[in-house]
């Protein structure tokens, strides 16, 4: 068997190769099933066992060459096709890109749900209460008497004599203790309503309040909280300090301020120059309060604290004007 | 409550900074919310004694007066009449300074060269009297440069005293606090009372109480001689710094003790008072009474009147009569210093609605003790600034109060506020404000409290005061000893968490508004009077009728804060609302309710160099409708809508297991309009109570299907009698083996084309083609039965 000019001839196939289109043509009509080697594979069948052992040899060494070869050649016009298709689809990468749709929270809700994290995460639970309440659970089972000043018609929104529309969120600690025995460990946000409206009032605003009773839990343990609270709200450098106040449900009561996040302390208009930002109030829960829901006063203690959302939100992101929050003016609400 | 510095350094030595001073009464629980620092207008003015007055030799009405600085002697012009030998006067000399750019020189008058100028109370810019020159007070040293003294300087606190510290409105129970911060005792003011009249006062007055509760103390004392006239400076300017007008000598007094002393007093004329006596009496039945601003004021049962002989000369605590007050005229005057119960004075107060400072502290309570005291410096007071002769003694009916007791133990104190204070810092702490310990044993002690803490009534209220003297500061912060539980997160939190995160993925801007609206937006959505959203809540005292009544909808606001945006130039809008509704249910029956709001209008966006962009229509709302439902695991059916303020056509009721739970589609343009709205917005409300009770959060895992799925697409020619959803249900209804039924194609010729699709899957085994194609040819065949559907060829 003649196997001189195979290599010529398969040469000359490979040197037609001049795009990728060819190496394939070529790759079948080298390799193929029908192709050149197939024929001389072929007829090596013809030949006696030992002249076939090296014919058949020589044609492999021969194939091994020319798949290299081929291969070679595919990998190159591969990647100058390849080049060709990137040059064709070439975009212009500074261009606008598609902004997928999507929603945003109001700066009341990012705040309430910041608020319900931290004091998750400490083991308080949500609770609520109705919007329109009875004066009963709203001022008298507080310890807020009829003849308070609270209940002038100029601050209490009235729906008839003996409701009141909630003038703040504590009355779900009464609701709380009413339906549960201690130890009670509750925060509960929503909607309260005051006769005002100016640039730091709405008739409508969102509060916070929180209620934990157990036995044992002392004044201590309030500040203790509260300086958590502070720190994961404002971040763990914020200045605070708990300041004696009044409020007719606790006692002692406190009122919190956290260092003017405007000025650093200094004194500006915001905080009115004393470098200080009232943010909440709390305070140990009145012995009334107890009495008021059948709790033991000698065997329980408890403390209460309440914020104003909106506030501790103006604070938060500097908004400088209450009634923003209820414009809903997509200008504000696109920026949070 | 505003206090000078300089009135409080007389009860107790100030001894450090102001701002020191603030710092410490803020974290007593006497909040200073600011200082006022009054300074001087002027420089360059002396205190200088007048040695000699001589008639100007050119002008009657001008003087030469000699004055001395304690350095030289000058020669003044001067042209005021109230001027006198050895008076003691401020002195502008050459080079001052009055304010407004005035500068005094050395001038000639009327040929006489004046060094300098005697000023007056205006000139110097501490008060509007220019009637005639300043005499200062007899104990400033001549030399003494005024801008430096309290005549033009001070600094005054503007303290914010909390509702129940009532002890805390004067001047001295400031001062006590202050004492006690400073380790020191406050100073009541020395002064002795000496009667210079020969008459006693019992027996020329009468004095009777009715009701002992109502007025459980009151002294009446008289002066006879006195001349009214206008109080000197140092009264008035302690008067005016605390916010208060002067108006003569008398009524002055009354005001200034009540100030520093905290006890409001009456000042009758006394020959006005009908047979010289006072009776005090409780209302019996309505009548009406002028009071000194004349105005007649409607007195009721329980009042607590003041009456001569004839009838009511004030209302007790609030306001006295116009038939008894102090003139010009008045020689004679009755003092009135007593305590009033404070549940009556306040609520004749509220009645009325005057909130005097002296009622404002009879409600709070005052110094029952303090009552005797503060008559005899008030009349001390009147003598040296009005003259006359002071009677002896004094008409007094006292129902003595003992002051009350309370036991309270150390660990009481220590155990609720998780301190340590020792026993001694315990007691040392109550005695800095009056509260003495009467017995002790090792556990505790009884403290009696006087009568002048109104606010202290059990041991809450000891500790209270204690931890405030102690000092929040000094309490440490601890984690509470508790036993650990997980908190509870209900189903409504769950789902309103799923809502939010729906809403934000789809691209809503969540909302908030106000919980009221108006019957008006009522009757705009065109609501019948027998739907309850007719019987909205109404408030009785509203802002304004805007806000008159709670909201039953939530979508008229929503179309508001749409108009808003439009308005401002937005036209591409994707609101989401959650809030409460209220129902009036009953007479005495309120119900709230959550509900869901979504409004879309415009389009996605407004243009894009990649995407064309279409207006949004029903089908964008009710996709978010269903995706939602869906996601709360409920599932939904739409039926043309009922509600009287949509577009008929293109809305629809939104249907959960067969109960409505809202509505979507197009509010009708004419009410858009009324909202000033002229794009289409399409919105939907849900009664997410409803959803939340269909719905199931619960998350269920489905193995994956292992066999190829395989898909036949159908059209058909569907007459508009056919809904598509119901040809889809049925087309679900024919194999459990079709697992999605989707609408690839719509349009309209002559008649509907719908070209559905449908996929086919078998958790069992991979289908072959004769068993999808025997299903195509059933589905074919079912829906051609239908009349009105036929296949497209």
């Amino acid at each position: 068997m003649d196997i001189s000019g195979l290599r010529e001839k398969i040469e000359s196939e490979i040197s037609r190769i001049a795009n990728a289109d060819d190496v394939k043509q070529v790759k079948v009509s080298i390799l193929g099933r029908k192709g050149i080697f197939a024929e001389y594979l072929d007829k090596l069948k013809t030949l006696d066992k030992d002249k076939r052992r090296d014919a058949g040899k020589a044609i492999n060494d021969i194939k091994t060459w020319a798949d290299q070869r081929v291969g070679e050649l595919e990998k190159q016009f591969e990647e100058i096709e390849r080049r060709k298709r990137q040059a064709a689809s070439r975009i212009d990468i500074t261009m606008p890109g598609a902004a997928p749709l999507f929603g945003r929270k109001h700066p009341i809700t990012l705040t309430l749900e910041e608020i319900i994290r931290i004091f998750s995460s400490l083991g308080f639970s949500v609770a609520e209460g109705p919007d329109i309440e009875t004066e009963h659970y709203n001022f008298e089972a507080l310890n807020i008497p009829s003849d308070h000043p609270a209940r002038d018609m100029q601050d209490t929104f009235y729906i008839n004599p003996g409701i009141v529309l909630r003038t703040h969120t504590s009355p779900v600690q009464i609701r709380t203790m009413e339906a549960q025995l201690p130890p009670v460990k509750i925060i509960a946000p929503g909607s309260v309503y005051r006769c005002d409206n100016d640039i730091s009032h709405t008739p409508m605003f969102h509060q916070v309040e929180g209620l934990m009773v157990d036995k044992n839990v002392r004044f201590s343990d309030l500040k203790g909280i509260l300086t958590i609270f502070i720190h994961e709200m404002f971040g763990p450098g914020t200045p605070l300090r708990f300041r004696p106040s009044y409020f007719p449900f606790t006692e002692p009561s406190a009122e919190v301020d956290i260092g003017c996040v405007i000025c650093g302390g200094s004194g500006c208009r915001v905080c009115k120059d004393t470098g200080w930002l009232e943010i909440l109030g709390s305070g140990m829960v009145h012995p009334q309060v107890f009495r008021n829901v059948g709790y033991d006063q000698e065997e329980i203690t408890g403390f209460a604290f309440g914020m104003g959302v909106e506030r501790i939100a103006m604070i938060k992101f500097g908004i400088d004007d209450i009634r923003q929050f209820y414009y809903n003016d997509v200008r504000f609400l696109s920026q949070f | 409550m505003k206090v000078p510095v300089e009135w409080l350094n007389e009860f107790v030595v100030i001894d450090v900074d102001i701002e020191d001073l603030a710092k410490r009464l803020t974290m007593r629980g006497l909040e200073v919310e600011g200082i006022e620092r009054i300074t001087p207008r002027f420089t360059g003015v002396v205190a200088a004694a007048i040695t000699k007055i001589e008639p100007h030799p050119n002008a009657d009405n001008l003087s030469l007066c000699s004055v001395n600085t304690g350095k030289e002697e000058l020669t003044v012009v001067c042209g005021a009449p109230n001027v006198s030998v050895n008076a003691k006067v401020p002195l502008a000399t050459v080079g001052a300074e009055l304010g407004g750019g005035f500068t005094v020189g050395k001038r000639p008058v009327r040929g006489i060269e004046s060094y300098g100028m005697l000023c007056s109370e205006k000139e110097l810019g501490i008060s509007d009297d220019h009637t005639g020159i300043f005499i200062l007070p007899d104990e400033i040293a001549p030399g003494t440069l005024l801008a430096q003294s309290p005549i033009a300087h001070d600094d005054v606190l503007d303290i914010s005293v909390p509702p129940n510290r009532g002890d805390c409105l004067s001047i001295y129970g400031i001062a006590r606090e202050v004492a006690s911060t400073l380790h020191q005792k406050a100073k009541l003011p020395v002064f002795t009372l000496t009667a210079g009249a020969d008459e006693k006062v019992e027996d020329h007055a009468g004095l009777t109480i009715q009701d002992l509760a109502a007025c459980p103390r009151y002294i009446l004392k008289l002066i006879k001689g006195i001349s009214i006239r206008q109080s000197p400076f140092w009264m008035r300017r302690r008067l005016t710094r605390c916010g208060m007008r002067p108006i003569n000598n008398i009524v002055d007094v009354t005001n200034y003790v009540m100030l520093e002393l905290g006890q409001p007093l009456h000042a009758f004329d006394f020959e006005r008072l009908a047979e010289s006596r006072i009776d005090v009496r409780v209302a019996g039945e309505r009548s009406t009474f002028r009071t000194l601003d004349s105005i007649d004021r409607p007195v009721e049962p329980g009042d607590i009147l003041i009456c001569d002989g004839s009838g009511p000369v004030a209302i007790a605590g609030i306001m006295g009569g116009e038939n008894s007050e102090i003139t010009a005229s008045t020689t004679n005057m009755a003092l009135e210093s007593a305590y009033f119960n404070p549940f009556s004075i306040r609520a004749t107060a509220r009645r009325l609605g005057i909130r005097s400072e002296a009622s404002l502290r009879f409600e709070k309570g005052i110094d029952i003790d303090n009552v005797g005291y503060a008559a005899d410096r008030a009349m001390f007071l009147m003598h040296e600034l009005a003259g006359g002769a002071v009677f002896s003694g004094q008409r007094e009916i006292f129902e003595r109060k003992e002051p009350r007791t309370i036991y309270i133990t150390y660990s009481n104190i220590n155990g609720l506020l998780g301190t340590h204070i020792s026993h001694e810092a315990v007691t040392r702490a109550l005695r800095s404000i009056d509260l003495h310990v009467m017995k002790e044993d090792e556990n505790g002690f009884t403290i009696s409290i006087p009568n002048f803490r109104h606010d202290i009534g059990e041991t809450s209220d000891v500790i209270e005061e204690i931890s405030r003297i102690h000092g929040f500061e000094h309490i440490p912060d601890t984690s509470p000893v508790t036993v650990l539980k997980a908190q509870k997160l209900t189903i409504k939190d769950r789902s309103l968490n799923t809502v939010r995160e729906y809403c934000l993925g789809t691209g809503f801007f969540e909302i908030i508004n106000f919980s009221f609206f108006s019957t008006r937006d009522i009757e705009l959505f065109r609501i019948p009077d027998d739907d309850e959203r007719s019987r909205c809540v109404p408030i009785m005292n509203p802002i304004s009728r805007d806000w008159g009544v709670m909201r039953t909808m939530m979508m008229p606001a929503v179309l508001k804060s749409m108009a808003y945006n439009i308005n401002r130039g937005a036209k591409n809008l994707r609101f989401f609302e959650k809030g409460k509704v209220f129902f009036q249910d009953g007479p005495r029956n309120i119900r709230e309710e959550t509900l869901l709001c979504f409004a879309l209008t415009g389009k996605e966006k407004e243009y894009s160099w990649k995407e064309k962009y279409t207006d949004y229509d029903y089908f964008d709302m009710k996709g978010i409708v269903e995706g939602l439902i869906e996601r709360l695991g409920a599932n939904c059916e739409f039926s043309p809508a009922t509600e009287p303020f949509l577009d008929q056509g293109c809305s629809a009721d939104v249907i959960i297991d067969g109960v409505r739970a809202g509505w979507t589609g197009s509010i009708r343009d004419d009410i858009l309009k009324a909202y000033e709205i002229e794009q289409t917005i399409y919105c939907a409300e849900l009664r997410f109570d409803i959803i939340l009770q269909k719905g199931n959060l619960t998350l269920q895992y489905k193995p994956i299907p292992r066999f190829p799925q395989a898909t036949r697409d159908f059209s058909f020619f569907v007459d508009d009698s056919v809904p598509i959803a119901e040809l889809v249900k049925k087309i679900k209804d024919i194999s459990p083996l079709i697992v999605s039924v989707g609408i690839f194609d719509m349009f309209r010729k002559e008649m509907r084309s719908v070209s559905i699709r449908v996929v086919f899957q078998s958790y069992e085994e991979t289908l072959t083609d004769e068993r999808v194609n025997s299903l195509q040819e059933k589905i074919i065949g079912e829906m051609t039965n239908i009349d009105g559907i036929s296949l497209r060829a």
